[in-house]
């Protein structure tokens, strides 16, 4: 009875969506096609690409890769909600030639040159520094100032900091307050959570250190999932790519580098600079040594690489879907309309795999530091034990 | 390509705000859920083994009261059986004693008969030898003069007419 009523709701939602985005699109494509002589340009304009930044496509020209990637980028500036050609200002802090400046983003937007004190500032139209903010020098070339602006991204940062403290300070004081007294709903489920990965990752591989690494590695799981799931939330506050930006994965990895060498046991290191091999490999010529060495830093990249590409290749998937739109957009309605229903359920496909996605990756980059870690947090007893296995077989 | 050089303010922005988070997360936010967590599951565990426990002991007490009731069981049989040991005992006994009452009854009696008896053989002998006596005194009186000759010959004859008997 029940799967019959559910089978019903969903083809009612199928059918509603599929007719809303037939009479919708058609409509916006003439739209278009009576402003300009190009479907694509004016169709993306509106939808696609921004116009604050500074640069606009040229007419006829769609370029589907700049749209990508500045939708992966970051901005001085941020999109007002299904309006892309407003961007919320930001605040532009620099350390320029002579001295700080913190001025509004929307001072050099659309392009604009903007003079603060003796120096110039714009956002670079290409070059090498294209899309950043630049000073102008009195030669006429530019350089590029130690940038220290709240962009998109850094605002994502806080963004994403607030709502990690707002889900886990209330249960701590919910517990210190409440004792036994299990907590219900919201809070309980991210309970159920934390539990999930303290118990069966962190203690599991930590064992007695559980409790000395454990506030990191739980930090760095909430957020990495919460900035994924606010990365596919298409309207502000959320949109941002931020773990799909190799600066964050960097900083996170450089911080399980880090913790993994700072705390590591004497053990460690002499695995590393003097491991248990025979003589030749590593007398005269350390060749383990520097194997093992450039496996120290291997470690951070493959931290820093793997979540950035993953998060980075779902973004890029889900904006390819909807381009998919505009470029068949030059081949008429018809063509447009299926286009658009296919690419629309394939969004909505792609972006339930990126919900998973999302908890999958942070997963990972929490169970690959908490590998990291204990690996240097071995002890010459359980070397040994490791060493009498192949004797035994 | 611009996505794969690490920005430098956002690298900055990134760390900062992280250790704020982690630092306050650190103080205020995990000890406190991590010690909740350990806690329940310790209780929990402690919870099993103590129902284990109890379920263990009260299995053992089942097992020790019965083991009492069978005890008390026996016990009562023994006491019943000795009780009607004792009485069988007893009745033994009393009958015992007034069988051997009653044998010194007969035994004073059988005494008692046969000196009556001796008594009354002599008396009567005694009377006999007189009547004997007066009878020949009476006889001879008229025939015999002389008695003591034949006094003793008549008790001759009598000695001789007692062994006969």
């Amino acid at each position: 009875m029940r799967s019959i009523e559910m089978k019903r709701f969903i083809q009612n939602i199928l059918v509603g969506f599929i007719a809303v985005s037939m009479a919708i699109v058609p409509a916006v494509a003439q739209d278009a096609a009576t402003g300009a002589d190009s479907i694509g340009d004016s169709s993306v304009d509106s939808e696609v690409v921004d116009a604050g930044n500074g640069h606009e496509s040229e007419a006829g020209d769609f370029n589907p890769k700049d749209i990508i990637f500045e939708h992966l980028g970051d901005g001085y500036g941020w999109e007002v909600p299904f309006n892309h050609h407003k961007r919320m200002p930001l605040p532009i802090i620099v350390w320029g030639s002579d001295g700080l400046h913190i001025f509004s983003s929307s001072r050099v937007a659309h392009g604009d040159v903007y003079r603060d004190g003796n120096v110039e500032f714009m956002i670079a139209e290409d070059g090498d520094y294209k899309g950043k903010l630049v000073e102008v020098n009195s030669d006429g070339t530019v350089s590029r100032p130690w940038d220290f602006s709240i962009t998109k991204n850094v605002l994502a940062v806080f963004f994403t900091v607030i709502l990690v403290l707002l889900c886990v300070l209330p249960l701590g004081s919910w517990y210190r307050s409440k004792g036994y007294v299990a907590a219900r709903g919201f809070k309980g489920t991210l309970e159920a959570l934390y539990e999930f990965i303290y118990v069966s990752l962190i203690k599991a591989t930590l064992k007695e250190q559980a409790r000395r690494f454990a506030p990191y590695l739980l930090t760095v799981f909430m957020f990495i999932f919460v900035s994924n799931l606010m990365g596919l939330v298409v309207i502000f506050p959320g949109g941002a790519n931020l773990t799909g930006n190799i600066a964050v994965t960097l900083v996170l990895a450089l911080i399980t580098f880090f913790i993994t060498n700072l705390f590591g046991t004497k053990h460690y290191w002499k695995e590393i600079l003097w491991p248990d091999v025979p003589l030749w490999l590593k007398f005269p010529l350390p060749i383990m040594p520097v194997i093992e060495i450039f496996g120290m830093f291997t470690k951070p990249a493959a931290l820093t690489v793997r979540l950035f590409a993953n998060m980075m290749g779902g973004h890029i998937i889900v904006i390819s879907l909807t381009l998919i739109i505009f470029i068949f957009a030059k081949m008429g309605i018809a063509a447009m309309s299926g286009a658009t229903v296919v690419s629309m359920i394939f969004q909505i496909f792609m972006l339930l795999i990126d919900v998973l996605v999302s908890f999958i990756q942070a997963y990972v980059f929490t169970m690959l530091s908490t590998i990291f870690i204990s690996l240097a947090q071995e002890h010459e007893h359980e070397h040994e034990e490791h060493k009498e296995v192949p004797v035994t077989k | 390509m611009e996505l794969f050089k690490p920005d430098f303010g956002l690298v900055f922005w990134m760390f900062v705000a992280f250790a704020i988070l982690f630092l306050l997360l650190w103080k205020k936010g995990w000890p406190a859920i991590m010690d909740m967590i350990d806690k329940r599951a310790d209780l929990i565990d402690k919870g099993v083994e103590y129902a284990q426990q109890a379920k263990d002991q009260l299995d053992k007490a089942q097992e020790s009261a019965e083991q009492i009731i069978a005890d008390a069981r026996r016990s009562q049989a023994d006491i019943l059986r000795e009780a009607a040991h004792m009485k069988d005992q007893i009745v033994e006994q009393a009958r015992q004693e007034a069988r051997d009452a009653a044998q010194k009854e007969i035994e004073s009696a059988r005494v008692a008969i046969a000196q009556e008896r001796k008594e009354a053989e002599k008396n009567f002998r005694d009377q006999v030898s007189s009547f004997a006596l007066d009878i020949a005194s009476k006889v001879t009186r008229s025939q015999l003069l002389a008695d003591a000759a034949q006094t003793k010959l008549v008790n001759n004859l009598l000695d001789e007419i007692e062994k006969t008997n």
